[in-house]
């Protein structure tokens, strides 16, 4: 016999009802991990990384020996007690000092690893502006090409973008947008491609509060005040996701029959955009009948009348 | 001084919102983000690296800003809200899809029978007292009879006849049987659930499990007294052979109609092909391999052609049966 859990009051049920596959989830909650070892800068790039996910993040302050790259399992029962799909490790050796290791999990299992050493770190504290109030959305930048092309760096993009904004949302208000995250890479050495083995530039993770000013115009000006954590880091270990494992992670959910009868989802017939950007729509019109076109008028043409109407006084 | 020349004055102060870019940027503004696929200016970065990261970093930021304020925006107590479309990058889930939730014995039963379901209305009509009263809950008309302040009692009835407990006891039954039918159904659709969600390896180690059982109940009766005076171990369970199946009662009107028609179209074998016909079809197995050869050692010819052959008998005139 299966060993059915049965929630024994209503909070539980509430609780295992939440944690149950949604349709659409949540933002994902990310545990901070220390490890055993771990210097001033990698407590301070956690603190500050935490204080910009709240209050999606939970801390693991104590010191634990966990080496994601050998064995996951304390993180796929952590993962499993916490509720949580993301981590981020801080490991700190004298092999790979200053090591920061992001965990993707998908259904409580390890998809993917990534391993980034913090080569330099300015503390939050050391800038002035504005700091954003937990649970804003940032606006997130990636300013390089090789964020399109670059198996690697297309994976540190997907990471940071679910960390900071990987929930889906309807709708934004725009009093509410604070602060923007930039990540940008440094210049590739000359020749660089996908395969070559020259090392991988160097992430640049930098953080902006935003002012709008007025401009004159609907749309405000921005201008931008740094805020921190400004992070360097270089891309070190990582594992690709396992081929199935992420089709299974990026199946999409059905279509609802409302957004499909939108038009979406399914192509749309005889509607294109055209090189203007402007929505074009073709129009399918019925036969002409040609029989009531109005030609010539000639009095050959004209059809036989009967005899002359004469008219009639009604009254 | 004109207000025009005032005017023109506030508006040299503002700064513009226009932003000039090589490669337009990728833009998923369900995510709020932008892609600048425009190459880094190496000079610029070796100069001023903080400086530059910034200028690019407002520029993107105002062409992700325009973006934002051209959506369509309704307002809310919060402020001007702009609707965000889909977002067009794919990030992985954190669970799986959720399952639709198999159903229920009685829904299966319902839904083969043609059931509709009906909804229980909450009160019911009292016909002594002449109102609607709650179904169940307190005061309800399940408690009737539990609630009585007089009930008859049969003349048959033992000394310590108690009909409120009774009334009592019969419906604590009822709520139990529904719990257990209840949890049964949970476990049904976990273990429907457990065997789609098994991975490769685990479903095959079912199935050599499976396998070795069957070895394991094979050897048990193999021995010259069919296992009847092996020495049994304990906790050994006890061989139980195979149980006949029969099909439910219940039956879907599509699936009976299969079933009768897959034994009637194996009734009708005259519209079925005959087997040498069949092998006839493939071209390649026109010749049995296996009885020509068979055929060629005997003879010493190819089948077919010799007529003694194929009048049973062998060279020397003898029949070939019984040998």
């Amino acid at each position: 016999m299966l060993r059915v859990v049965k929630p024994k009051n209503a909070r539980s049920k509430r609780v295992m009802l939440a944690r149950e596959p949604q349709e659409v989830e949540q933002a994902k909650t990310c545990i901070f991990v220390k490890g055993s070892t771990t210097g001033e800068r990698l407590n301070g790039v956690m603190r500050d990384l935490m204080a910009l996910k709240r209050p999606n993040a939970i801390s693991f302050s104590k010191k634990n020996t966990v080496h994601p790259f050998e064995s996951t399992d304390s993180f796929t029962f952590w993962g499993q007690k916490n509720d949580a799909p993301l981590f981020l490790v801080g490991t700190h050796s004298k092999k790979r000092p200053h090591d920061l290791t992001f965990i993707r999990m998908y259904d409580s299992r390890v998809l993917e690893l990534c391993e980034l050493g913090v080569d330099a770190y300015v503390p939050m504290s050391d800038f002035s502006g504005r700091k954003p109030p937990p649970g804003h959305r940032p606006l997130m930048l990636f300013d390089s090409p090789l964020f399109d092309t670059h198996p690697r760096f297309q994976q540190v993009r997907s990471l940071l973008l679910d960390l900071f904004n990987g929930e889906q949302i309807d709708a934004i208000t725009l009093a509410g947008l604070e602060h923007v995250v930039q990540v940008s890479v440094g210049p590739p050495p000359p020749g660089f491609t996908n395969e070559s083995d020259a090392e991988l530039p160097v992430v640049h993770v930098r953080c902006y509060s935003m002012r709008f000013l007025a401009s004159g115009q609907r749309i405000p000006r921005v201008e931008l005040e740094q805020i921190g954590p400004s992070l360097d880091l270089s891309l070190r270990r990582h594992q690709a996701p396992d081929e199935d494992m992420w089709r299974a992670a990026t199946r999409k959910r059905k279509m609802e029959k409302k957004d499909v009868e939108k038009g979406l989802g399914r192509k749309r017939k005889n509607v294109g955009v055209d090189d203007a950007g402007d929505m074009v729509g073709r129009i399918h019109l019925g036969k002409q009948d040609l029989g009531k076109l109005q030609g010539r008028k000639v009095r050959a043409l004209k059809e036989e009348r009967g005899p002359k109407r004469r008219k009639v006084d009604e009254e | 001084m004109d207000v025009s020349d005032l005017l023109q004055v506030g508006a040299s102060k503002q700064k513009s919102i226009q932003v000039e870019k090589e490669i337009p940027l990728d833009i998923d503004i369900g995510y709020l983000t932008a892609t600048d696929p425009n190459p880094i200016n190496e000079d610029e970065y070796k100069n001023d690296r903080e400086e530059y990261l910034q200028s690019i970093a407002r520029d993107n930021a105002q062409l992700l800003i325009n973006h934002l304020f051209s959506l369509p925006i309704t307002s809310s107590p919060d402020g001007p809200l702009a609707k965000l479309p889909a977002p067009t990058t794919i990030l992985p889930r954190a669970k799986p899809l959720p399952k639709p939730k198999p159903p229920t014995k009685w829904e299966k039963f319902a839904s083969a029978k043609g059931i509709q379901k009906q909804r229980r209305e909450k009160k019911i009509w009292d016909e002594e007292k002449q109102e609607f009263r709650d179904r169940w809950g307190r005061g309800g008309k399940n408690k009737e009879l539990e609630e009585q302040w007089l009930v008859e009692v049969p003349t048959n009835a033992d000394a310590d006849h108690d009909p409120v407990k009774d009334a009592r006891d019969a419906k604590r039954k009822r709520v139990a049987k529904n719990e257990a039918q209840q949890l049964k159904n949970i476990q049904r659709a976990e273990r429907s659930n457990a065997s789609a969600d098994l991975p490769i390896p685990a479903k095959e180690r079912e199935k050599r499990k499976t396998e070795l059982d069957r070895d394991l109940a094979q050897t048990r009766v193999s021995t010259a007294s069919m296992g009847k005076f092996d020495k049994k171990f304990e906790g050994e369970p006890k061989l139980r052979g195979v149980k006949r199946k029969f099909d439910p009662n219940e039956k879907s009107a599509d699936a009976e109609k299969a079933s009768a028609l897959a034994i009637l179209s194996k009734l009708d074998t005259s519209s079925r092909p005959s087997k040498r016909a069949r092998a006839a079809e493939d071209g390649d197995n026109v010749l049995n391999v296996r009885k020509a050869i068979r055929h060629e050692k005997r003879t010493g010819g190819p089948p077919g052609r010799d007529s003694k052959a194929r009048s049973g008998k062998d060279s020397k005139g003898r029949s070939r049966k019984g040998r």
